[in-house]
């Protein structure tokens, strides 16, 4: 039963995630593949702005680092039921590899513990080429505000693009 | 270097283009540049603030230019970055100051701090590494 509530609950965040979604999110054409407790693994096809030369074969490590962030958040907001606000406090990010590929760019991340005031979350990017090489790792820490009344998730359905 | 060459250096990469960055200032240790708001920019939808993201990529990006020998060499090589965000980042426009902490032969490393109106209240800090050779 629980299951099958929480089932539920994710994929309404999923669904107002993706149908709010404004700015960056939506200049990114994320597409979410997985999101759950467990984490959120998104999709991000690839975007001659978002390279370092005309020719776009190389991305700009910062889509990269925004592409974390923006995962992160999606991923606090699925594990954390009662998430009211959330502000990333600090955000660290490794470049492993050069991000060079016109391949659509993968993330997973997941809030791997939670206290009452603190998320923290980890993430990693890759190309989906096949061979899964990590080209980036990163790490995030979020301040919480936890509440039932007026939680993010009602914030997020009333308010937004059109209101 | 001068300001009006790394200017046009920035206006050929497609994601400063998108960034949206002006140069305004630059000597052997510091770079300063700002960027004007644009909804494209947004993160939280509830808010309308910055994204962390665009925050990181612009300081990242100041950074690897301060660190430039000249207008005309190689881009450097990011190796890693830490943010800290200090306060909210609402819409208008953001400056950055980049302070080369230490550049060798093969490294260097790269402070920046980010703000809206008042230098006194950052919005964001950053520390940043790169590669040059």
């Amino acid at each position: 039963m629980t299951d099958v509530m929480d089932e539920q609950r994710f994929a309404t965040i999923a669904n107002l995630w993706n149908s709010r979604a404004k700015g960056l999110i939506l200049e990114m054409d994320l597409k979410i593949e997985q999101a759950d407790k467990n984490g959120v693994q998104i999709r991000m096809p690839f975007n001659p702005d978002f390279c370092l030369d005309e020719e776009g074969t190389m991305l700009h490590g910062g889509v990269l680092t925004a592409l974390l962030d923006s995962a992160f958040g999606l991923a606090n907001f699925l594990a954390i039921d009662d998430v009211q606000t959330m502000a990333t406090l600090d955000l660290r990010v490794d470049y492993l590899r050069p991000a060079k590929s016109r391949a659509d760019v993968m993330v997973f991340a997941d809030c791997y513990r939670q206290t009452r005031h603190i998320a923290f979350g980890s993430g990693k990017i890759w190309f989906d080429t096949g061979n899964k090489e990590e080209v980036a790792r990163g790490s995030a820490t979020f301040a919480l505000t936890r509440g039932n009344g007026g939680s993010l998730l009602d914030k997020m359905k009333t308010t937004g693009p059109g209101s | 270097m001068n300001i009006i060459e790394l200017q046009t250096r920035c206006d050929r990469v497609p994601f400063f283009r998108f960034l949206g960055i002006s140069i305004l200032e630059t000597d052997e240790t510091h770079l300063l540049a700002k960027m004007p708001f644009e909804e494209r920019f947004i993160g939280n939808p509830v808010l309308d603030t910055y994204h962390g993201g665009i925050i990181a990529s612009f300081m990242e990006t100041i950074a690897s230019l301060s660190v430039l020998d000249d207008v005309n060499a190689a881009p450097v090589k990011p190796i890693n970055l830490a943010v800290d965000y200090l306060r909210p980042g609402f819409a208008g426009t953001l400056t950055t100051r980049a302070t080369i902490s230490r550049k060798g032969r093969r490294m260097a490393s790269v402070e920046t701090l980010a703000w809206l109106e008042d230098e006194s209240k950052p919005v964001a800090k950053g520390l940043f590494h790169f590669l040059l050779v």
